[in-house]
C-alpha cells in the first residue's frame, strides 16, 4: 500500500513558480501536492518533473513568500480533483475551485481529475443544433451550434465580455426552448470584468444556471494554469452527467498562456515563437478539444474561449494556433469599435466552420446560408468600393458602386449594429438581412435562389 | 358738381376697400379651414404615433416587469438554497463534531491494537526504518510494545518521541527530519472529510425526511 499524504522539507531550491525539493522516493508526476509555508499557510501545486530523488514542484499559488528553510512539501498521493455536484450552480469560486461567495465547500456526489477523460473520437457526435444567441451577426452569419468551440478574437478595451455575457445571457436552443447553464472562468481578468460578467448574469436571473470561477488579474498567475480545467471538469460533469447543455465561457486564454510561457521559461526550456512554449499547441488543445458532444449523451459543451490579442495582431501565436484547434472565430474589429458599432463583429474575417451543418431547412428557415454568402458577397464588395471611394471620390464611382456604398451603411447600422440587452429572434434577423439586401438591385444578389429571392426581396424606391 | 364727384370717388375707394377685405377675409377662412384640416390630419397622424409610442412603452414596461420579476424569483430561489446549504454545512459540522467525540472511546475496541499495527507498518514502510514516532500519552505504552515486536521481527531503529495531542494513531519523521508523515486519526479523518460529507450530509437529509 503506497502511504498518501507523506511530507518533505528537504527544499532545495524555488525558482519563479516552481519549488525543487529533494529526498523525494514515491512521487508522481502530476501529483497534487500541499506545500506549507513557515506560519502554516498552505498552497497548492503540482509534481512537474521527478527522478534522481528529486521532484519539481509547480506552485500554483505562486512561490512568493517561500523560503528553503521551512518550507515543507506534502504529497497527496493523487492528481488535482475538483467536486462535482449540481449544487455548484449558482456558486462563485476562486481560480483553483475554493468557494469565495461565503458558502461552505460544496457537497460533492464525486471527485473529478481536472484534466478531464478525452472523448472517444468514435463517440463524438458532429454538433449540428443551432443556437440562437439573438445577436443578429452571430445567428444571421457565423451560426454557433451546440457543441462548438467558438473562440471571439478580441483586443484590450473592445467589449468582447458584454458580448461573451450577453450571447450567456440569451443563448437558447430554438424549438426546445432549452436554456443553457453557464459556467464562466475568468483567467487573468480585471476585478470589474468579472463583476460585470456576475452582476450581467445575475439581472438576467441566469446566475442559478451559472457557475463562476474567478482568478483576477491580481490572482497569482499559475493558477490560470488550472482555471479553465477546473471549469471544464465541472462542465463535463453537467453536460455529460446531467445530461445539461453548457456554454462555456473561458476569458482570456491570454493570460493562460502568459501563465504557460512563465512557467516554461522558469524550466529553462527552449522556447518557441514569442517565448511561448513549443508545446503551445499542444496545451491549448487539451483545453479546447473539451468541447463537444457525445452519442447517446443528452447534455454537451459549447465554448467561447476569449482571447486578447497583443496589438490586435492576428498572426500572434496565441489567435494563430487557436485558430487550428477551434471551428472557426469571431473577431471584434477595432475600426468598427471606434465607430460606435456593438457588437463589432468584423465578419470579413469571422467564420463558423460548423454554420453550414446548423441551418437550413429543417433547422433554421431555407434561405439562411444563402442570405449569409450573400451578405458576406456584397460586404466585401462595398469594402472595396469604399476603399475606392477615398481615391476616386464619390463622383467616379458607378450608380450600382453607390448601391453597394449605401447597403454597407446599412449593413453596419441596421444589420450588425443593436443595443446590448436586445435579443433579437432569428426571423427578425433574417427580416433585416432581407432589408439591408434590399438597398441592392436584384439583379446583385447572385447568390440566392431565385424562389426565395421572389418570396422576400423588397426593391427600395429610388 | 366737385362735392359729387367726391362722393363717387369714395364710393369707389369703400368698394375696393369692400372687396380687399372680403378677399383678405376669405384667403384667411381659407387659411384657417386649411390649418384646421391639416391639424386635424396632424392630430390624426400623431395619434397613431402616439398609440404606437404608448405600445411600445407598454411593451418595454411589461419586459422589464417580467425580467423583474423573474430576478427577483430567481434570487429568491438562490437565497433560499443557499441558506440550505449553510444550514446543511452547520448540521454535518456538528455530527463530525460527535462523532470525532465519539472516537475517544475508540481505544476500549479490540481492534484498535491492530489498526495502530497497521498504521505503524505502512508508515515505516513510506518513511523508511530509521524513524522517530510520536503518539498521544494514551497510546504510549501500546506503541512501545509495538514498536519493539516490530524490532524484533524487521530489526530496525525506530525511537518514540514525545507525546502529541491527538485522538489515535501516530505521527512520525525521519531521524533527519527531512521526511514526515501524519497518520493521526485527526489527520486522517481531515482527509477523509469531503467524502464523509456527503454521506453525513444524505443521512441527516433521510432522517429530516422521517
Amino acid at each position: 500500500m503506497v502511504e498518501v499524504g507523506v511530507e518533505y522539507t528537504r527544499v532545495s531550491e524555488i525558482r519563479g513558480p516552481l519549488l525543487i525539493v529533494e529526498g523525494v522516493s514515491r512521487a508522481s508526476f502530476d501529483e497534487l501536492v500541499e506545500v506549507e509555508t513557515t506560519d502554516g499557510i498552505k498552497r497548492l501545486g503540482k509534481v512537474l518533473e521527478v527522478g534522481q530523488g528529486k521532484a519539481v514542484i509547480q506552485v500554483f499559488e505562486g512561490t512568493t513568500g517561500l523560503s528553503v528553510k521551512g518550507t515543507r512539501a506534502r504529497f497527496l498521493g493523487k492528481t488535482m480533483e475538483v467536486p462535482v455536484s449540481q449544487e455548484l450552480l449558482g456558486r462563485v469560486f476562486d481560480g483553483l475551485g475554493r468557494p469565495i461567495d461565503g458558502l461552505p465547500e460544496p457537497i460533492a456526489e464525486e471527485f473529478r481529475d481536472v484534466n478531464g477523460a478525452p472523448i472517444n473520437p468514435e463517440r463524438r457526435e458532429y454538433p449540428r443544433d443551432f443556437i440562437q444567441t439573438g445577436v443578429s451577426v452571430i445567428d444571421g452569419m457565423l451560426t454557433l451550434v451546440r457543441g462548438q468551440k467558438l473562440p471571439i478574437f478580441s483586443g484590450s478595451g473592445m467589449p468582447h465580455n458584454v458580448l461573451a455575457a450577453q450571447i450567456a445571457r440569451q443563448a437558447t436552443v430554438v424549438g426546445s426552448g432549452e436554456e443553457f447553464a453557464v459556467v464562466f472562468a475568468a483567467i487573468g481578468v480585471q476585478y470589474s470584468e468579472a463583476q460585470y460578467f456576475k452582476r450581467s448574469l445575475e439581472e438576467s436571473g441566469a446566475l442559478r444556471r451559472s457557475t463562476l470561477f474567478l482568478n483576477l488579474a491580481d490572482d497569482p498567475a499559475i493558477e490560470r494554469i488550472i482555471t479553465p480545467r477546473v471549469a471544464l471538469t465541472v462542465a463535463e460533469y453537467l453536460a455529460f452527467d446531467l445530461n445539461m447543455h453548457v456554454l462555456v465561457i473561458l476569458t482570456d486564454m491570454t493570460n493562460y498562456a502568459e501563465a504557460l510561457r512563465e512557467i516554461s521559461a522558469a524550466r529553462e526550456e527552449v522556447p518557441g515563437r514569442k517565448g511561448y512554449p513549443g508545446y503551445l499547441y499542444t496545451d491549448l488543445a487539451t483545453i479546447y478539444e473539451r468541447a463537444g458532444r457525445i452519442k447517446s449523451v443528452k447534455g454537451s459543451i459549447t465554448q467561447m474561449p476569449i482571447l486578447s490579442m497583443p496589438a490586435d495582431d492576428i498572426t500572434h501565436p496565441i489567435p494563430d494556433l487557436t485558430g487550428y484547434i477551434t471551428e472557426g472565430q469571431i473577431v471584434l474589429s477595432r475600426d468598427l469599435f471606434r465607430r460606435d458599432i456593438y457588437p463589432p463583429v468584423g465578419v470579413l474575417m469571422s467564420l463558423s466552420r460548423l454554420m453550414k451543418d446548423g441551418v437550413g431547412e429543417g433547422k433554421t428557415r431555407a434561405d439562411h446560408m444563402e442570405v449569409s454568402n450573400q451578405l458576406y458577397d456584397a460586404y466585401a464588395r462595398a469594402q472595396e468600393v469604399r476603399a475606392l471611394s477615398e481615391i476616386v471620390g464619390k463622383a467616379g464611382l458607378t450608380g450600382v458602386d453607390l448601391k453597394y456604398l449605401d447597403f454597407g451603411d446599412a449593413f453596419e447600422q441596421q444589420f450588425l449594429k443593436q443595443a446590448v440587452d436586445e435579443n433579437r429572434t432569428l426571423e427578425e434577423t433574417l427580416r433585416r438581412a432581407w432589408d439591408v439586401l434590399s438597398t441592392l438591385p436584384e439583379g446583385e444578389l447572385t447568390k440566392i435562389k431565385e424562389v426565395h429571392i421572389k418570396k422576400h426581396y423588397r426593391a427600395k424606391a429610388g | 358738381m366737385a362735392h359729387s364727384h367726391a362722393h363717387d370717388h369714395d364710393k369707389v375707394l369703400e368698394s375696393i376697400v369692400g372687396k380687399v377685405v372680403s378677399q383678405v377675409e376669405s384667403d384667411l377662412i381659407a387659411q384657417i379651414e386649411s390649418s384646421y384640416i391639416q391639424s386635424l390630419e396632424r392630430l390624426r397622424a400623431s395619434k397613431a404615433g402616439l398609440v404606437a409610442e404608448y405600445n411600445k412603452i407598454v411593451e418595454n414596461a411589461s419586459k422589464q416587469a417580467e425580467n423583474l420579476k423573474r430576478q427577483m424569483v430567481e434570487s429568491s430561489r438562490l437565497a433560499v438554497r443557499n441558506r440550505q446549504l449553510l444550514l446543511i454545512e452547520d448540521a454535518v459540522s456538528s455530527a463530525f463534531s460527535n462523532a470525532i467525540a465519539m472516537l475517544d472511546s475508540i481505544r476500549s475496541d479490540e481492534r484498535y491494537e491492530a489498526m495502530m499495527r497497521r498504521l505503524i507498518e505502512s508508515t515505516l514502510d513510506a518513511i523508511g526504518m530509521d524513524a522517530v514516532l510520536e503518539c498521544s500519552e494514551k497510546d504510549r505504552d501500546m506503541v512501545d510494545r509495538i514498536v519493539l515486536e516490530l524490532q524484533h521481527k524487521y530489526n530496525f531503529s525506530v525511537e518514540v518521541g514525545d507525546s502529541i495531542p491527538c485522538l489515535g494513531g501516530i505521527k512520525a519523521r525521519s531521524r533527519d527530519g527531512s521526511i514526515i508523515l501524519d497518520n493521526t486519526l485527526d489527520s486522517r479523518i481531515e482527509r477523509l472529510r469531503p467524502i464523509l460529507k456527503k454521506d453525513i450530509a444524505r443521512l441527516l437529509m433521510v432522517e429530516v425526511g422521517r
